[in-house]
């Protein structure tokens, strides 16, 4: 009873558990997974990342204005849908050159809006990449 | 992992010979959509407190076959039957259908006929 | 005078539900006599979509999505099923990584459990506290997965991700806090009168009924019924890192609070064990080929005996997988248990069975 008094008016001046977010933010470590990053310079194009993803949020489609690079021989253009993505890193752990041409980085995605048209778009390219 | 094949009309009997509740863990029906429009239904057992040690009855049977029901030796087993019907559209013995699927989703979603 | 009865649901929509699930009571004067339940709420389709969309790599992440407490228990299943498919043998440290977060996610989902337990017998304060000091649990999964709930750590051939020696230490610190904390709710939930007189006696399971019912999980090893899968799989070693069985006799609500605590602070002992005595070694191992076969693989998730049935026929896609989840094979004991209980007691009835229904559902 007496334990339970002295606790209970020790907890009146107790910091509460919970985050002031937006105010405080949120404390990241460096190894969370969050957003796939892509550096063209260094890709070879070998598309086992396409391959690997679970969810298909990676695709290859073929453009008119292909990205310069020697070993990009079939005019493929990267994309990314980072609202699709599970964030397991399975491309990361299937690319030859990882760190250099794939990398996965504590950030996360912006909040899409609807004015974004983030489905149209990529259903645009799923399409694309059907009829390859 | 043991199997033993047996046929439709026997399971009940084999199942009541072979079932003491002290000793086997009931853990599951398993259904198995074959070529042909067959239909391989299994009963999976295990012993408690033994390594790895499971059971597995069988039976190959065609969608149009009531299946007997083992509810009178397993009682727990009336779930798994009902998810049987939902999910491969045969008959079991007492057991209705409306588990999981409503009337207007897509019914008998694992069998392997066309739907 | 004939007698007449009520019919009373609880759910699909209740205060002290989590998930959707609904009990059609029926009742005669404050008594429950029958019951009738609906589980189906949140039917996914998820085993249809794993022998038509996904290849077989691929679905290890699918069926983590089966649930969010036990994700890692469905990812492991999976794997090991596949793994003893293609034949492979993966390395000493992945295996005890693997038990590492298993036990994590033990530790975390009981906690949950007796947190809502608290809550619906009306202690809000220490359903607070209990979440609280879930946070410590949450903490060193993050770090240790980089993800809060879906983990994603498991993958065919071993773990994605090393431990380092800060992460190590960080679990052994917050572990010791959690113990003390586990500790001291021991002493709450035997000696305090709102958590443990009032549940003595209350939604009682006999062990002959256990036996009959085929309970699994925490629920039959309060009634004394020897199941824990961890006792017998071969697979991963369990018996090297000093597992106990725990069990209680009386099998009523405080039996199942008691063995989830003792539960708790033997997983945390296992990890401790396991960070101990961590082997070297590489964490993961490339295993080639298509699975062929059939395997049935069981593991000790938090709420009981999972079970994965999967075969393969030496292509990509698998031609079934059987996903059978510890509360679905539960709910035939859950109704026994309702039969003979006041109905006022059935909320804080159902939050002891800890019920998952995105699992049942599947």
């Amino acid at each position: 009873m007496f334990t339970s008094l002295i606790k209970a008016f020790t907890n009146l001046f107790k910091k509460p558990q919970t985050i002031d977010y937006p105010l405080t933010p949120i404390l990241k470590d460096k190894e969370y997974r969050g957003l796939i990053e892509y550096g063209e310079a260094s890709c070879i194009y070998c598309l086992k990342c396409e391959k690997a993803c679970p969810p298909g949020s990676i695709l290859f489609v073929p453009v008119e204005n292909p990205p310069e690079n020697e070993k990009n021989k079939k005019g493929l253009q990267y994309h990314y849908n980072p609202y699709l993505c599970i964030y397991c890193g399975e491309c990361v752990r299937a690319c030859p050159k990882p760190d250099e041409a794939l990398w996965q980085s504590n950030k996360k995605p912006s909040i899409a809006i609807k004015s974004d048209k983030v489905n149209e778009d990529w259903f645009v390219l799923e399409k694309l990449k059907k009829e390859e | 992992m043991k199997k033993i094949k047996v046929s439709l009309e026997d399971i009940t009997n084999e199942i009541q010979g072979f079932y003491d509740y002290k000793k086997w863990h009931f853990l599951t029906l398993n259904g198995l959509a074959l070529e042909d429009n067959k239909l391989e239904v299994q009963w999976i057992f295990s012993k408690y407190e033994a390594l790895d040690e499971i059971v597995i009855y069988y039976a190959e049977i065609e969608y149009k076959d009531i299946i007997a029901s083992i509810v009178d030796i397993i009682p727990s087993a009336i779930i798994s039957q009902r998810e049987l019907v939902d999910m491969f559209g045969v008959q079991v013995e007492g057991s209705s259908k409306g588990l999981y699927l409503d009337e207007d989703s897509l019914q008998a979603p694992l069998s392997g006929c066309s739907i | 005078m004939s007698k007449k009865t009520i019919n009373i649901p609880l759910g699909s929509q209740h205060i002290s539900l989590l998930e959707p699930v609904r009990f059609k009571f029926e009742c005669e004067n404050e008594k429950i006599i029958t019951v009738d339940s609906d589980v189906g709420f949140v039917h996914r389709g998820i085993e249809r979509a794993c022998t038509t969309k996904f290849k077989f790599d691929a679905i290890g992440y699918v069926v983590a999505r089966v649930c969010g407490l036990c994700a890692i228990t469905h990812s492991l299943s999976y794997t090991a099923a596949i793994e003893k498919l293609l034949g492979g043998e993966i390395t000493a440290k992945s295996k005890y990584l693997r038990i590492l977060l298993l036990e994590l996610d033990r530790i975390h989902s009981h906690m949950l459990c007796l947190s809502h337990t608290c809550e619906n017998a009306g202690f809000e304060a220490m359903f607070m506290r209990i979440m609280g000091d879930r946070e410590l649990v949450m903490e060193i999964q993050e770090l240790l997965t980089g993800n809060r709930i879906q983990f994603d750590y498991i993958s065919i051939g071993g773990v994605n991700r090393d431990i380092s020696s800060e992460i190590s230490k960080k679990i052994i610190a917050n572990l010791y806090e959690v113990k003390q904390r586990a500790l001291g709710y021991m002493d709450e939930f035997t000696n305090n009168w709102s958590l443990s007189l009032k549940f003595k006696g209350i939604g009682a399971l006999s062990l002959d009924d256990a036996y009959m019912l085929n309970a699994i999980g925490p629920l039959a090893r309060a009634s004394g019924l020897n199941i824990d899968v961890r006792n017998e799989i071969e697979y991963l070693p369990f018996d090297e890192v000093g597992f106990k069985m725990q069990t209680h006799r009386d099998g009523d609500i405080n039996a199942r609070n008691l063995v989830r605590l003792n539960e708790i602070i033997n997983s945390i002992e296992m990890c401790n064990n396991i960070l101990e005595g961590l082997p070297e070694g590489a964490i993961f191992t490339k295993l080639k080929g298509k699975p062929k076969g059939e395997a049935v693989i069981r593991f000790e998730a938090p709420r009981g005996e999972l079970m994965y049935y999967v075969k393969g026929n030496g292509t990509a896609m698998l031609e079934r997988v059987r996903i059978k989840t510890p509360t679905f094979s539960c709910i035939p004991a859950f109704s026994h248990i309702f039969v003979g209980e006041n109905y006022a007691d059935a909320p804080a009835i159902l939050a002891s069975f800890d019920p998952c229904l995105s699992c049942t559902a599947k």
